[in-house]
């Protein structure tokens, strides 16, 4: 009875506090999807404004699917969030995709621009799109690198993908007209979760991965490079609202100093944090700050 | 619905029922024997129905995950699957086989003694006959269970209906999960409904 | 004339309780002893003796001169008729091949066992083209408890051993079984061990009447002998009957 008191005292105090900070300017609201990667970078993003511009920071992170946030942006209940250049293009805009990286950067924002009056920042860093993996000790791979130089594997790729690569028209497909890597059977295709114990059980020789996943983070496991370009950009951004670019002059440049910071190493280590070794997000994220000298 | 999903969803229905059946049936295969044992040993009881009673609460992708490693029985694909849906198989028809038979009459269960049946004649003319019905519904929710645990034999490349629900998941495609649910739940009625024919046929006259 | 059953310095014991102490006792070919006591009294375990369910903790038991132990018990059994109170015929099984079963397990000719059925059903006064098909359920008790007692008499055994047959059964119909098996007993006489805690039918049916109380025989006589009884356990039982208390 009296911890429900306190608690309903709390919220009531709480509740004044928020009206009356509303009152003076309207809090930046900062978004993410629903998975680990989405709710690091949401951290960050708050953490990073709060300290930089001292303003009032709310954090509605875990919202939900892409079409949800995107839906919020639009009707104003968040300012700015992470989102991925291919998925915009592609999900969004529904355009179709292209293998360039800048080529489909300058497309989301100039249509974004037009259309939806937010603003694609310049990109974080890193690069969410598939990835194709293997053992880093096993002998006969010490000299590939690339997927080009996959093709030459005489034993032959057993391949272990996922459901999402395998219905995608930008993987399995994509993969199969860029490279003719020789296939050891049909590949196995089976839950995410279970990907990278198949590696390491030498189930498989080779997984389609994607690029941020915290077990790649792992020194047994390399990735090859896609040097002919098979798979589309997924390059992360921060996308924000023209308006709350206007009410706070500032935050363009205050976001900006987040852009190409964060390399896809990094951000599999933060994720390998979180989903691994349990890590709170808010703990990484201000980890990150930290060591990128921008505390 | 376009030509190549119904090609899909018929060679998947048919995976799907063949993932059950063989699962079921192997389990049946082990849990008859092992429910017959455990009526007859008290001590043993407790902790083989406590082992399946366990097995039966590991979730699924972390019993794929223990499996993976295991030579032989374990990797990827159908084998692992079905073994997976064997273990949570076991339970349901142990204890089907164990009240069944601890289930019937003292006195007949005396008599038969007294009038000089052997063991297997015990077994075979009256224990048997008389806990089939029983038998049969822990093979029944065995049977209507594992039609819907068969849909994770897909996240171990396994196959069946789980494929058509993985790939939903996966690109945000209703008309696909559907395509995985509706027939598994079918296929589930289907089930339920004929095996309790059977058993209603089986149980006797009496 | 070696005796048919024969109790020699029997114990029994189940788990630590002792149930039995130092019975000794026989049974000559023919007779019908009935075991009278009180629950708890030891009767059951005493029957259960003869047929190898349960084996004395010291002592033996004799069954036709060898005793129980260094026997084989699957045979012996089939050679000893049991009815027990709950009756506890095969709910799968037809009345007749309830009746015929322990033929059955001896290998007889399926025609042989047919004719054996009829004559035992007829017998205990059920018509075989009426009884024959049916299933225990569709039966009343007192019908139940008749098969019972066809069944044990099916392969003709020198021995019969009957638990409280009549127990669960109505007054009238009681009366009505004990007399059919007087006149069975006078058709075919067998050794019979018949275990009651009813006086009245101990001294209608038994040739000798053996009480037991708390595990130990008190007595072994006729009974014309258990009549002249003054005191004891025996009174207490003759007691029962100038009461009027039929049970």
């Amino acid at each position: 009875m009296d911890r429900t008191k306190t608690i309903a005292c709390i919220l009531t105090i709480l509740l004044f506090l928020t009206v009356a900070a509303c009152k003076k300017t309207p809090p930046l609201s900062v978004g993410s999807k629903n998975f680990t990667e989405q709710v690091i970078l949401g951290e960050i993003i708050a953490q990073h404004v709060i300290q930089k511009l001292k303003i009032n920071v709310e954090k509605k992170l875990n919202m939900g699917g892409t079409l949800l946030v995107h839906q919020s942006m639009e009707s104003g209940q968040i300012d700015v969030y992470p989102e991925y250049t291919g998925t915009g293009l592609s999900s969004i805009l529904k355009l179709n995709m292209t293998a360039d990286p800048q080529g489909v950067f300058d497309r989301v924002r100039e249509v974004y621009r037009s259309s939806y009056q937010m603003e694609w920042l310049d990109p974080l860093g890193f690069d969410n799109s598939f990835v194709m993996a293997v053992r880093r000790n096993d002998s006969d791979v010490q000299n590939i690198a690339t997927l080009s130089d996959a093709e030459n594997y005489q034993p032959g790729w057993k391949l272990g993908i996922g459901y999402e690569f395998e219905s995608r028209p930008d993987g399995m497909p994509k993969l199969n007209t860029a490279y003719r890597l020789p296939f050891n059977g049909a590949p196995a295709t089976m839950d995410l979760g279970l990907l990278y114990k198949a590696l390491e059980q030498k189930q498989v020789n080779m997984i389609a991965a994607n690029a941020t996943d915290g077990q790649l983070s792992k020194d047994t496991i390399k990735t090859l490079t896609d040097d002919r370009h098979a798979f589309p950009p997924y390059q992360a951004a921060l996308v924000v609202r023209g308006k709350a670019l206007e009410t706070y002059p500032e935050l363009r440049k205050v976001l900006l100093q987040l852009s190409g910071k964060i390399s896809a190493e990094t951000m599999r280590k933060m994720n390998y944090a979180v989903d691994v070794e349990h890590s709170q997000p808010a703990e990484v994220a201000a980890g990150f700050l930290h060591s990128a000298g921008l505390q | 619905m376009s030509p190549a999903l119904v090609q899909d969803l018929i060679t998947l229905t048919i995976e799907h029922i063949f993932l059950v059946v063989i699962s079921v049936f192997i389990a049946a295969l082990i849990a008859i024997p092992a429910g017959i044992l455990l009526s007859r040993r008290q001590p043993l009881r407790r902790w083989l129905l406590g082992l399946t009673n366990i097995v039966q609460t590991i979730p699924s992708l972390a019993l794929f995950g223990f499996l993976i490693p295991i030579p032989w029985i374990g990797g990827i694909g159908k084998r692992t699957a079905i073994l997976a849906l064997v273990l949570y198989a076991l339970l349901p028809i142990v204890r089907g086989t164990l009240t069944g038979i601890l289930g019937i009459d003292r006195a007949v269960r005396e008599s038969a003694v007294a009038m000089g049946m052997t063991p297997k004649q015990l077994l075979w003319m009256v224990e048997m006959p008389l806990a089939v019905p029983v038998i049969l519904s822990g093979i029944r929710v065995a049977t209507v269970t594992s039609v819907g645990t068969a849909t994770i034999a897909a996240a171990i490349g396994g196959g069946g209906l789980g494929v058509f629900i993985f790939r939903g998941i996966a690109s945000v495609d209703s008309t696909l999960l559907l395509a995985g649910a509706v027939p598994a739940a079918f296929i589930a009625l289907v089930s339920d409904g004929g095996l309790g024919w059977i058993e209603r046929r089986l149980s006797p006259a009496y | 004339m070696t005796a048919a059953v024969e109790f020699i310095d029997v114990s029994c014991r189940i788990g630590n309780q002792p149930i039995l102490r130092n019975l000794n006792l026989s049974v000559a070919p023919g007779e019908t002893l009935v075991l009278l006591g009180r629950s708890g009294s030891g009767k059951t375990t005493a029957l259960k003796l003869i047929n190898a369910l349960l084996f004395p903790s010291e002592g033996e038991v004799r069954v036709n001169g060898a005793a129980t132990v260094s026997q084989d018990p699957i045979r012996l059994r089939r050679q000893v008729g049991y009815v027990i109170q709950d009756v506890g015929l095969f709910p799968h099984f037809t009345i007749g091949r309830n009746v015929g079963l322990v033929p059955e397990l001896q290998g007889w000719a399926p025609g042989r066992i047919r004719e054996r059925v009829k004559e035992l059903l007829e017998t205990v006064g059920l018509p075989e083209s009426e009884f024959s098909h049916r299933y225990p359920r569709q039966l009343s008790g007192g019908q139940r408890q008749r098969v019972g007692i066809a069944r044990a008499l099916a392969a003709d055994p020198a021995i019969l051993l009957l638990d409280e047959p009549f127990g669960a059964l109505d007054p009238v119909t009681r009366i009505e079984l004990q007399d059919h098996f007087l006149a069975l007993r006078s058709l075919t006489p067998k050794t019979t061990v018949f275990v009651t805690h009813d006086v009245q039918e101990a001294l209608r049916l038994g040739t000798k009447i053996g009480l037991l109380n708390e595990g130990r025989l008190e007595l072994l006589t006729t009974p014309k002998g258990f009549l002249s009884q003054k005191g004891g356990v025996a009174a207490q039982f003759l007691a029962c009957l100038s009461t009027g208390e039929v049970r």
